[in-house]
């Protein structure tokens, strides 16, 4: 049985929800431009009719509350590919430095390759002179000076990644932490009935920032994510959090523990510090020995090529290059012979001092494979194309993850992004509602006078 | 379906991406290369440190081809002389061997064959840039020095020098001394210190077989002269197929890694006006939204 008291309470309801989808509309609106803020909407339901049969009137409206739109299987998706993304474009970023120590002309091993051994080649056409013989000994130390740059640059290189992992764990950390205290915060509100959007949407930011970093598995547990490291190490469950540990491993790289002390390093895959301690701890080691490798095999080479000789004094020749006993560190501690002068370059090989019989030998180093199975200066277009494809590849995969990384955030943007011309669209429509209401309170209130009048009269 | 509202991000990372091409493109067009770095394109960068190694080598080659090609010159031109010298002799031997020459005309002769051998003696002794050519691979010594009864003594070895031209290919630089004037049997030294003790002081037959043995060593000498001969022919084709692959490995370089300046020219129009469009676009896009055209 309706009346004018049931009208004005069903329009003093409508002048309510009204409001509250205007609220929603400006936070929206507010909102529009904010990281990981997915859109709301107001959630309206009819008020339960009043009265019995045919004279049942509606109940008016009534507000549920508000609620994020968002896709939890598209933001899965796109912290998983995110984390391949920053994998490699943690691996790019260290190649792109890692490639100008090897470059194809101008300068570089290659070049210095080719200077020694025509420098030893200008020694058959003069074998006594002593310019010649000095331009050797130069560029015998150039290319010695070139391997120990090379290798310090590779390890400069690690221990800068080194740095980065030191400060991609502390960022995990305060990530895992701030999960845990929201997801605290987010039990609470549930249990008070509030609106949880905002914290859903600030932990959802956090997931994706963290999936930057490593690469995660997320499990929902009573309504709270649980969150642990690709190989299962956990760093939130609930309201708590694990944090990881850093430590100076016995090669002098920093080395990623668990809360409980257990190195997981190795295991660490995907996100900036996966692609950081892959390019670290295994691309890097990778041209380091290769390097090591042809600096050992090439010295030995020569070494051996001057003792098939006289030295210009006529005696036997001496060893060129000082290298250490094995291949491991080689290309870092290569140098000329303390005692070496330009006297000491075995050209002859007879002993009499105009000979240059021995040239060969030492020039055959250039073009005789060594026992890694290439010459010096093949064995040097390898490392580039070995460094360059690293480097392509990283970049190129990056790209492909881009493309499909820029699809899937576009579908979630227009699952849960906020529209200025939607909302402005809801806004007028609202605000046309709300005058309405407004107005059929104030036409009750016109009957209410005129029926008191009556009354009254 | 709902549309992706926010397209400001979509539209800095199109801009993004064309001013990206742009920035390739100059590069290409100001270094007039398609490879600056290893990772543009790892096979060739791989190859072009192949091809300028090559390159390098051929540059050597072409300087030790050149040094032994001047080497080989300057032995070629005494042997020459001493091909002249000796001819000289033969005639001064022939003239002495007749029975018609007077005793005065054969001393005259033999003081001019004595004249001959310290001339090829001279020639001997040649030097190219401080190294003795006929002294085998010794060093710093004259290669014949006098030995105080009218003949020479060798001082050098009989060790040969080669010279790399090639990955393969090694020219010998040098004929020891011994073996060209003091062969056994056809000594051009021995002969003419013979020819002139003849013509000092000998009978008619003497003068005759010492003539031939002069001509002995003349054929002989020549023969070595061809040595040199084969060398600098040897080298001179070898420098024109250094040239010759240099500018090969060139054209190479320019495959690899180099780019034209008209596919450069045009890559960097297309990227102008890629980008130009793209900004275009998202300056008619972006501002415009429902409230523009709402009244106040």
């Amino acid at each position: 049985m309706g009346g004018l008291n049931a009208s004005l309470s069903i329009a003093s309801q409508g002048l309510q929800a009204q409001e509250a989808a205007i609220s929603v509309t400006t936070n929206n609106i507010a909102n529009a431009n904010t990281p990981g803020y997915s859109r709301e909407i107001v959630n309206l339901s009819e008020g339960v009719a009043v009265g019995q049969g045919d004279t049942a009137l509606g109940g008016g409206v009534t507000l549920q509350g508000f609620s994020s739109v968002r896709d939890q299987l598209l933001a899965l998706r796109i912290q998983q590919q995110t984390s391949q993304q920053s994998s490699a474009n943690a691996q790019t970023s260290a190649f792109n430095q890692v490639q100008t120590l090897f470059p194809t002309s101008g300068s570089g091993l290659g070049v210095d390759f080719s200077n020694f051994f025509s420098d030893i080649s200008s020694l058959s056409a003069n074998p006594a002179s002593a310019a010649t013989r000095q331009s050797v000994l130069s560029s015998a130390q150039d290319l010695a000076e070139e391997f120990n740059s090379i290798s310090s640059g590779l390890s400069n290189q690690q221990t800068s990644l080194s740095q980065q992992v030191t400060s991609s764990v502390a960022q995990i950390n305060t990530l895992s932490s701030q999960i845990a205290t929201l997801n605290n915060q987010l039990t609470q509100l549930t249990a008070q009935g509030e609106n949880v959007g905002t914290i859903q949407d600030q932990i959802q930011q956090d997931e994706l920032s963290l999936s930057q970093l490593t690469n995660i598995s997320i499990t929902e547990n009573g309504g709270l994510d649980s969150i642990t490291t690709g190989n299962g190490t956990s760093l939130v469950l609930g309201n708590q959090s694990f944090a990881l540990q850093t430590a100076t491993g016995s090669n002098g790289l920093t080395q990623v523990l668990d809360s409980t002390g257990n190195t997981i390093t190795a295991t660490i895959t995907g996100g900036s510090l996966g692609g950081v301690i892959q390019t670290r701890d295994t691309d890097l080691p990778s041209l380091q020995t290769q390097l090591d490798t042809l600096a050992y095999q090439f010295a030995t080479a020569i070494n051996s090529a001057q003792a098939q000789g006289y030295n210009q004094n006529g005696t036997a020749g001496t060893a060129l290059f000082t290298i250490p006993s094995t291949v491991s560190g080689s290309a870092a501690l290569i140098s000329v012979s303390s005692t070496a002068t330009a006297a000491s370059i075995a050209a002859s090989s007879d002993g009499s001092t105009g000979s240059n019989g021995n040239v060969a030998n030492l020039s055959a180093v250039a073009t005789n494979a060594l026992a890694l199975g290439a010459s010096p200066s093949n064995a040097y277009a390898s490392l580039v194309d070995q460094v360059g494809n690293y480097a392509a590849n990283a970049t190129s995969e990056s790209t492909a993850i881009g493309t499909s990384l820029a699809q899937l955030t576009q579908q979630q943007s227009s699952e849960s992004g906020v529209s200025i011309d939607e909302e402005s669209t809801n806004l007028i429509q609202y605000q046309q509602a709300y005058e309405a209401a407004a107005k059929v309170i104030s036409t009750i209130s016109t009957l209410f006078t005129a029926t008191l009048s009556i009354v009254g009269g | 379906m709902r549309f992706n509202p926010t397209f400001s991000t979509t539209i800095t990372a199109d801009i993004q991406q064309t001013e990206q091409a742009l920035q390739t493109a100059l590069q290409q067009v100001s270094t007039g290369k398609r490879v600056n770095l290893p990772s543009d394109d790892p096979t060739a960068s791989a190859a072009l440190v192949q091809n300028l190694t090559q390159y390098a080598n051929d540059d050597q080659y072409t300087t030790n081809a050149d040094s032994a090609l001047s080497q080989a010159q300057a032995a070629d031109q005494a042997l020459s002389q001493t091909v002249t010298l000796l001819n000289q002799a033969i005639s001064l031997g022939t003239e002495g061997a007749n029975s018609t020459t007077s005793a005065a005309q054969r001393q005259e002769n033999a003081t001019t064959v004595e004249g001959l051998l310290a001339s090829v003696a001279n020639q001997a002794n040649a030097t190219f840039s401080g190294v003795s050519l006929f002294g085998g691979t010794a060093n710093g010594t004259v290669a014949f020095s006098p030995n105080g009864s009218g003949g020479y003594t060798y001082n050098g070895n009989s060790d040969v020098n080669y010279v790399a031209v090639g990955a393969t290919l090694n020219v010998q630089t040098n004929v020891p001394g011994n073996q060209i004037f003091q062969q056994s049997g056809a000594s051009a030294l021995g002969s003419l210190q013979q020819l002139a003790t003849a013509l000092t002081s000998g009978t008619s037959a003497q003068i005759g077989a010492a003539t031939t043995a002069v001509t002995s060593a003349l054929n002989y000498v020549s023969q070595q002269h061809a040595i040199y001969g084969n060398s600098i022919n040897q080298l001179t084709a070898q420098q024109t197929y250094l040239a010759q692959d240099q500018v090969t490995l060139t054209s190479q370089q320019q495959s690899l890694v180099g780019i034209t300046t008209a596919t450069a020219a045009e890559n960097l129009a297309q990227a102008e006006t890629q980008n130009s469009a793209t900004l275009e676009a998202a300056a008619k896009v972006l501002p415009t939204t429902l409230l523009s055209y709402l009244p106040n």
